[in-house]
């Protein structure tokens, strides 16, 4: 099978795990279901960084920035739920509308 | 050598603020020394600049394509305004060694004022038009930072942020000025626009010049900008001498300078430039005449004889704008400076509870007559000959255009700022004590300061020679100024129309000393008097526009919602946008 061939796919890919990830972030109330929708995201978003080097006949590029992306992304994850720990231990919830305290 | 010089000017002061900051307070001693060090050092890197002065790009700096490279041009203009930024700041710091006496948070103080020297000196040397946008923004934050420096004021900080909020305002049409230089040229080089205007469409360009204006009255505080200055005397004395009196002010005059060759040919320009400083000089002279705060009348006397700048700008008078500009920076340093040792010594700055200071403040009252004297226009003190050139650049651009009226709102307004500067005189120095008080003169740090100003304010008129020099064609090729030797532009001063503005000036001064036979007019003027202290309603409609903002924001609080799944569909929503944007126009 080709590069020509598989490009599709991946394209759906990319686009089904950002759908997810944005519909997620759009109904979700939950902090940690947030920071699984984070990561559903940027996976999206490697897998089209990859699917990118790939097109533009520079795999090495694009597979080293996914990778790059893939550290940052775990320190991203794990602040976040880092976070979501302090919050339930300080709120006693990790529901967001009632830890919204920035506009009162 | 001289982009060693350019650096140093620029990087003592801010090497200054730095190690300032880092000092930190409770060392009063250590500080105030740093300080005048720093200044010091500054101003003499700023005059060493003056014998080199060239049109050529003198330093280089390369940070990329996107903002263009930093390039610094020590031009005649430049380096006479950054000597005079340098200069006067130095004498502003030794004279906060007294003022400042016993002040807390030294450090926060002398730090902005080093950075604030360093800011201005960047400004008028660069000739990368974003890169001065970057100055032009610093200087204002300092001048934010510092008329908030007592921020335990309510007044204080509501006058900083008042300055803060106009100028900005003003410059965002720098910014926009720049950005569109940059789309059509694709670099933010100054001295291409002023050779060849033509690189911009004309409707582009028109915008350009009218954003400049916007930018240049907010930071000069001219019409309809002019409310935030009076606000801003809330800054410690020294401030209100260096950056409300000498420098900051002067940078919107700068700009109108700098500018004028490529702007000059601009369908109504000039005009509505003159126009801006007619209206500016007549209302503050009017609003100086009620005021009864001694800063205040300062800074409406200033704001009156930016007006003057402004106007010989428009009229063409490059040259009578930038020397009513050195003499202004000198005498009315000099005028704040001596304003402060009073101020410093009675506790109050209201002229109401001062009089009959002279007797026990002799050396404060005699630079401060000095100051008066030229602001006033009297001869042979610098005042007198700058305000002659510029009303003289005024009746030139009467004759080729038909704007003599303006003309003669000037030379009337010359009367009044005469009358104006005798009531303040009277009211501080001479006449009965109108409170007890024991009274010292100014400290020896003030004294240095103050002397060397006075003497500048009786004999820098002397130097309209070199100055022209300095000025000419070779410096600044655009701007066709031509260089005379001293006494033919004291020639070309005494002609009739001098006598014309003396006569009116004595009439101001007599006005003053007859104005108990005068009362039946004053009583007719009354009204002019209420509405001149009310500022002409422009305090009323800052007001309106500040309530109006604070209800839009409220309302638009509603789509501060908090939530973060609003928040991301905002997000989504604007990405969408954005496609859909880039879609239609592939």
């Amino acid at each position: 099978m080709n590069s020509i061939e598989i490009l599709p796919v991946v394209i759906a890919a990319v686009f089904c795990l950002l759908g997810i990830g944005i519909y997620a972030l759009l109904v979700t109330r939950n902090l940690i279901k947030v920071v699984v929708a984070l990561q559903i995201m940027v996976k999206g978003a490697l897998l089209a960084l990859v699917a990118a080097g790939r097109l533009a006949g520079n795999v090495d590029l694009g597979q080293s920035m996914a990778l790059t992306v893939i550290v940052a992304d775990t320190i991203v994850a794990v602040v976040g739920l880092a976070l979501a720990v302090q919050i339930r231990r300080h709120f006693g919830t990790l529901d967001l509308k009632s830890i919204a305290t920035l506009r009162k | 050598m001289l982009s060693t010089l350019i650096l140093l000017s620029i990087g003592i002061p801010w090497f200054g603020a730095f190690l300032l900051w880092l000092a930190g307070d409770g060392k009063p001693r250590l500080q105030h020394s740093l300080a005048v060090m720093f200044a010091l050092g500054g101003g003499a890197a700023a005059l060493a600049m003056i014998p080199l002065a060239s049109s050529e790009v003198a330093l280089v700096i390369p940070v990329g394509a996107v903002f263009g490279d930093f390039t610094f041009i020590a031009d005649g203009l430049g380096v006479f305004l950054a000597a005079v930024a340098a200069v006067i700041g130095s004498l502003a710091v030794i004279f906060s060694v007294d003022y400042m006496h016993g002040e807390h948070q030294l450090s926060r103080y002398y730090a902005f004022v080093l950075f604030f020297i360093g800011g201005m000196v960047g400004l008028v040397l660069t000739s990368n038009l974003l890169l001065m946008f970057f100055f032009w923004e610093i200087t204002a934050l300092c001048s934010y930072a510092l008329i908030s420096f007592h921020n335990d004021d309510p007044k204080a900080v509501a006058g900083g942020m008042k300055a803060l909020v106009i100028t900005q305002l003003g410059g965002i049409g720098l910014l926009l000025g720049a950005l569109l230089l940059f789309a059509h040229t694709g670099n933010y080089d100054i001295t291409a626009l002023l050779a060849n205007p033509g690189i911009l469409p004309a409707g582009m360009l028109a915008f350009m010049a009218f954003g400049a204006l916007a930018a240049a009255a907010a930071k000069s505080a001219q019409f309809p900008f002019q409310t935030w200055l009076p606000d801003a005397m809330e800054a410690p004395t020294p401030i209100s001498a260096l950056i409300h009196a000498a420098t900051m002010v002067n940078a919107g005059v700068y700009l109108l300078a700098r500018f004028y060759p490529a702007f000059k040919d601009v369908p109504y320009w000039p005009l509505a430039v003159m126009l801006v400083g007619v209206i500016t000089a007549l209302m503050a002279a009017l609003m100086a005449l009620s005021a009864n705060d001694l800063k205040r009348v300062l800074a409406y006397s200033t704001v009156s004889q930016l007006g003057y700048m402004v106007y010989a700008v428009g009229a063409g008078g490059i040259f009578a704008a930038q020397f009513h500009l050195f003499s202004h920076a000198i005498f009315k340093a000099l005028l704040f400076l001596s304003a402060g040792a009073v101020i410093h010594a009675v506790g109050t700055r209201d002229m109401r509870e001062m009089g009959g200071l002279g007797r026990q403040m002799p050396l404060t009252r005699a630079v401060f007559v000095t100051g008066a004297l030229a602001l006033a226009g009297l001869p042979i003190f610098n005042g007198s000959w700058s305000k002659e050139l510029v009303l003289e650049a005024g009746l030139k651009a009467a004759e080729a255009g038909g704007t003599l009226w303006m003309y003669i709102l000037m030379v009337i307004t010359a009367g009044l700022t005469a009358l104006y500067t005798f009531r303040m005189v009277a009211m501080v120095f001479y006449g009965q004590p109108r409170t007890e008080r024991h009274v010292h003169d100014a400290g020896a740090a003030m004294k240095v300061a103050l002397v060397p100003l006075a003497l500048a304010t009786l004999v820098s008129w002397l130097a309209v020679g070199p100055f022209s020099r300095l000025l000419d064609e070779h410096t600044l090729p655009y701007h066709h100024l031509e260089a005379e030797p001293t006494l033919v532009w004291l020639k070309e001063v005494l002609a009739w129309p001098t006598l014309i503005v003396l006569a009116v000036v004595a009439a101001g001064i007599l006005a003053w000393f007859g104005r108990e036979k005068l009362a039946g007019i004053t009583q007719f003027l009354r009204g002019l008097n209420w509405a001149a202290s009310n500022s002409f309603g422009f305090e009323a409609v800052n007001r309106a526009v500040v309530a109006a903002v604070g209800w839009l924001a409220e309302k638009l609080r509603a789509f501060q919602t908090g939530q973060l799944n609003w928040n991301i569909f905002g997000l989504a929503a604007a990405l969408v946008v954005v496609l859909a944007i880039l879609l239609a126009g592939a």
